[in-house]
């Protein structure tokens, strides 16, 4: 009973976050909660990985790029229709993630947060030198809005519930993993590999197919991301962002989808502060923008310790996972 | 546990809306300051690089247009209206530079856009300058922003398209023919060393290595180690940023004594202070903002060079470098097609205005724009210098 | 290509090498007495040379500017440990590792809001007529590089071996309950190794300053070039720092010499990957078992 008046309030939370096109009109805030929409795809993703799996990424800026580039020519070069051109570009960034995984295998730790942020780098030089492909520094621009047969999504709004319905829609699988034997195989081989093997969970096989789909769900974000700004170049898939990501699935907590989603919506809507909060005089604004570097690194520490300080739960369910290794 | 997720989404959503609705009460409401005048202010947006990898450029220009913006409201405006410039910090991120666009398009209201900082970051924004039909000046310098060509979009540095063969021509003129070039992976390098590869054969110059580092890189001696295996006459390097030095000592640390090369990235007194005296003898291109008397004492442009060095040097304690001045230009170049604008000024009239530009005196050259010239530089704004006892000279020789 | 010219190579590899290694000590100083990664050790870098380029623009001599920007930066590091990472220590290791990131950010930002965001020089130690070693021409700053990374890595050898702090901190890297329990004081121990990677990491930007200025941004770059260093040697090693310090600069110098400047980096990285996939637990490093 319980369990069904949950799944009701996401359901019209849902809802309520798709209609907001109908309440707000301004187109800015409308992208910027675009933006929120596609990092929230993206931060699903490295939960399921990192926060579920406990397999780190710093690459994940990597297959977002991936992913973006993919979309776009595909689109651009093949002409093909928007939805298979997003698809190929999921699979493409899964893929990615695959060939990065396999070999990743032998590496745990600091030792594969190392790996896949030396892969992010290597892709940020790809990004700037395959210019045939990307464009190079100066970036692809023309990048056609998403569009089903005709009808082409060109409006701040229809793109907003567009990149809102895909994150819902991932949010639900996502749901859906965690609770069934994909997602208590995950959990358990975070806790304890040798246990879960010992349990008969395919250790190998879960790691990598996480990972691929963690990776094809940056690839997704990417894609849709392209097709929403329309101008893709190589800084917007560097190291800052991964390590953002990872961040906010910290931030967010062990196990949880909500968690970093919030996290990760809060340190995206930070970064625009300045110009979010209302009536404010334009020095001000000004000012907050200048620190917004400030802004972001103090939220970091103060909502780590005062979750340390305060959250009971979190510190006994963070001891015994340590204990469990 | 289980109703975690659940607060977690409403907490999500709350703020969601929050943001959304606040920001949208903020969007109305009206601008505060500068209210003597009786006329309503003219907007204009400014997307500039203030954190990020454009710091260094994008603070002068906001200091520079803030200055001119100063000065231009204390002689009472603009056709009786005052000046209102509205920053907005792009952090050097492409997908920021485009929310700022719409931003000041859309809450904003503004009539004209300067910037960006950057040429990535400049393209990012046009989906959004062609949606809203607002006019652009952008200040970065990358040569795709007019190649690309836009009705709407003006640039106010001088274009490596430009500089490029002025600066080949002059080290074929010194009798140099077999030239190595450096140059660096970002943005500006790429752009310079594409256009030196293929302008090189029309100036008679062969290219006999061709090396590149990273910006960031701490160490060129490698790259210059191969550049001395091919023993060229003299070495070119096209970068912006402070690994300039670094060629500058690695070739005197490797006892090269090949004349060095460069253009108007290099024109910044930081690469002097960190070459030393490795820097004497370097000679380059640039705009004639270094030293005004290369426009001739006298003339309307050594006056408005000479003004705009000292009230800057007055306001902020250090001399302007190049990327204010460009910053000094856009402002300018808006300000001069407003004043020219017939009734009440539409983004349309005002881009009209622009375009129709002619002859006037910036601090980077006179700007002449046409249908199909939106730079309105030529060769004629820019001049060689050389490092002499660690300051620019003017290069007769 | 002559023998002067693979010299010079080398000499380049050397100069950046000592760097890395530099970093990478201060990466595996904080690693070994916790467990965690300092993403705030390239910002430490960055304190170093920008602090030492204030104190030359103010006027103090440039001995006591690189003294006192060690001993700033080393108490910083103190400073972050003790009030931002102790208090939240039964956070596990993650938390404390993003609060380093938090840091870094502010750090990073402060430098600029105080320092602005040009890049700036500092002088040369000793002089900058070029110097030939073994048939490679140097710049007389690099020998400081050198001479400074050798000092760095035997002082931390005889700390570790022969002195009863670095016993304890040998200790801490084993077990932290096992070194309390025969009576070490781990909390001073992991404040220390903070303080020292702060002053390694100082010590780095100071010398390398007069070679490629400074500027508030240049931290992440060593950061993420100290940190393939370490792990490359193998983690919590401070052999293998340097050794992987060493290594990855001169694989860079290598991959210009042989590819180009542009896939430099990426070649490197390349190599480092394999290395990993080859050595999961680095170069020197022995398998600790899982730390994070």
């Amino acid at each position: 009973m319980r369990r069904r008046l949950n799944e009701a309030i996401v359901f019209v939370a849902g809802v309520a976050m798709l209609a907001v096109p109908a309440v707000v009109t301004d187109r800015y805030v409308l992208k910027v909660l675009t933006f929120v929409g596609l990092n929230t795809i993206v931060v699903i993703g490295l939960a399921l990985l990192f926060g579920y799996a406990g397999q780190v990424s710093l690459g994940h800026a990597a297959f977002f790029g991936i992913g973006a580039y993919t979309s776009a020519r595909l689109v651009m070069s093949f002409g093909l229709p928007w939805v298979l051109s997003v698809v190929g570009a999921a699979v493409v960034a899964a893929l990615a993630g695959w060939a990065v995984a396999v070999p990743g295998l032998r590496l745990r730790g600091h030792y594969l947060a190392m790996a896949t942020l030396g892969f992010n780098e290597i892709m940020s030089v790809a990004f700037v030198e395959a210019r045939p492909v990307t464009g190079g520094n100066d970036g692809l621009g023309g990048v056609p809005f998403p569009s089903f047969g005709s009808f082409e999504l060109k409006t701040p709004s229809a793109l907003f519930v567009l990149v809102w319905a895909v994150a819902l829609l991932v949010w639900l699988a996502a749901r859906n993993i965690v609770r069934s034997r994909p997602g208590r195989a995950m959990r358990a081989l975070h806790c304890t590999e040798p246990g879960a093997l010992a349990s008969g969970v395919d250790v190998a096989a879960v790691k990598v197919r996480v990972f691929a789909l963690s990776a094809g769900l940056a690839g997704l974000a990417g894609a849709l991301f392209a097709h929403s700004v329309g101008f893709i170049s190589p800084s917007s898939f560097g190291l800052d962002l991964s390590v953002l990501l990872v961040a906010a699935v910290v931030l967010g907590g062990r196990e949880s989808l909500s968690g970093p989603i919030v996290a990760m919506a809060v340190l995206t809507l930070l970064q625009y502060l300045g110009a979010l909060l209302p009536g404010l005089p334009r020095q001000a604004a000004e000012a907050i923008q200048d620190w917004v570097p400030d802004i972001v690194g103090a939220t970091l520490i103060a909502v780590l310790i005062a979750r340390a300080r305060g959250g009971a739960p979190v510190r006994a369910k963070e001891a015994l996972g340590r204990g469990a290794r | 546990m289980r109703g975690k997720p659940v607060r977690a989404l409403a907490a999500l959503t709350a703020i969601v809306l929050a943001s959304a609705g606040l920001a949208g009460c903020g969007a109305k409401q009206e601008a505060g300051g500068g209210g003597e005048t009786k006329k309503e202010p003219y907007r204009i947006g400014v997307v500039v690089s203030l954190t990020g990898t454009y710091a260094g450029l994008g603070t002068p220009e906001k200091q520079a247009m803030e200055m001119e913006r100063d000065r231009i409201n204390a002689e009472g405006g603009v056709n009786g209206h005052p000046i209102e410039l509205i920053f907005e910090d792009d952090a050097t991120d492409p997908a920021k530079a485009a929310a700022a666009a719409t931003k000041l398009i859309d809450q904003d209201g503004v009539i004209a856009i300067i910037g960006a900082t950057g040429t990535a970051q400049t393209m990012a924004m046009r989906s959004e300058i062609q949606r809203a039909g607002v006019p652009q000046v952008s200040m970065a310098g990358g040569s795709v922003i007019t190649d690309q060509f836009d009705p709407l979009v003006f640039q106010t540095p001088w274009p490596n398209r430009v500089v490029v063969p002025f600066v080949l021509k002059a080290i074929a003129k010194k009798g140099y023919t077999k030239i190595a070039l450096i140059s660096d992976t970002g943005g500006f390098g790429k752009d310079g060393h594409d256009i030196i590869v293929k302008e090189a054969p029309a100036a008679g110059i062969t290219i006999v290595a061709d090396e590149t580092f990273n910006p960031g890189d701490t160490d060129v001696s490698s790259q210059l180690t191969k550049i001395r295996a091919a023993n060229p006459d003299a070495v070119l390097m096209w970068n912006a940023g402070k690994e300039a030095a670094l060629v500058a000592k690695g070739m005197k640390q490797l006892g090269m004594k090949q004349p060095l090369f460069g253009g108007h990235g290099n024109a910044r007194k930081e690469f002097i202070e960190g070459a030393g005296d490795a820097a004497e003898g370097f000679v380059f291109a640039a705009g004639k903002i270094l030293i005004p008397e290369a426009y001739g004492t006298g003339t309307e442009a050594y006056k408005v060079a000479t003004d705009f060095i000292e009230s800057f040097n007055a306001k902020y304690g250090k001399a302007p470098d190049t990327f204010a001045g460009h910053a000094h230009d856009a402002l300018m170049i808006v300000v001069d097609a407003l004043r020219r604008v017939e009734g009440e000024v539409t983004p349309a009239k005002l881009r009209d205005a622009i375009e129709q530009t002619k002859g006037l005196v910036g601090v980077g050259g006179t700007f002449t724009f046409s249908s199909t010239d939106h730079n309105g530089l030529s060769e004629s704004d820019i001049v060689l210098y050389r490092v002499e006892n660690g300051a620019w000279v003017l290069d007769e020789r | 290509m002559t023998s002067a010219d693979v010299l010079q190579f080398v000499a380049s590899g050397l100069q950046n090498g000592a760097i890395y290694a530099l970093v990478a000590l201060g990466f595996t100083l904080v690693f070994a007495s916790t467990g965690i990664i300092n993403f705030a050790q390239g910002e430490f870098y960055m304190l170093g040379g920008m602090l030492v380029a204030a104190g030359v623009a103010a006027g103090v001599p440039l001995g006591v500017s690189v003294a006192g920007a060690v001993v700033i930066t080393s108490a910083v590091g103190c400073l972050i440990e003790r009030a931002v990472l102790r208090p939240v220590r039964s956070a596990g290791p993650l938390a404390l590792i993003i609060i380093t990131i938090g840091c870094s950010m502010l750090l990073k930002s402060w430098i600029r809001h105080l320092f602005g965001p040009d890049e700036r020089a500092v002088p040369p130690f000793s002089g900058s007529e070029p110097v030939a070693l073994a048939g490679a021409l140097i710049q007389p700053q690099v020998l400081w590089v050198l001479g400074i990374t050798v000092v760095a890595a035997a002082g931390l050898t005889v700390l570790y071996r022969w002195t009863r702090l670095g016993l304890a901190m040998r200790a801490c890297s084993i077990s932290h309950d096992a070194a309390r329990i025969v009576g070490i004081d781990t909390a001073r121990v992991v404040m220390l190794s903070f303080g020292l990677s702060g002053a390694l990491g100082a010590l780095a930007g100071a010398v390398v300053a007069p070679i490629t200025q400074t500027a508030y941004d240049v931290g992440a770059r060593m950061g993420l070039k100290g940190f393939a260093a370490a792990v490359l040697g193998g983690l919590g090693d401070p052999v293998g720092a340097i050794v992987g310090g060493l290594v990855l600069g001169l694989l860079e110098s290598g991959a210009v010499a042989v590819v180009s400047g542009t896939y430099k980096d990426a070649v490197a990285l390349v190599v480092l990957l394999l290395v990993l996939v080859l050595r999961p637990q680095g170069i020197i490093g022995r398998h600790l078992g899982e730390k994070l």
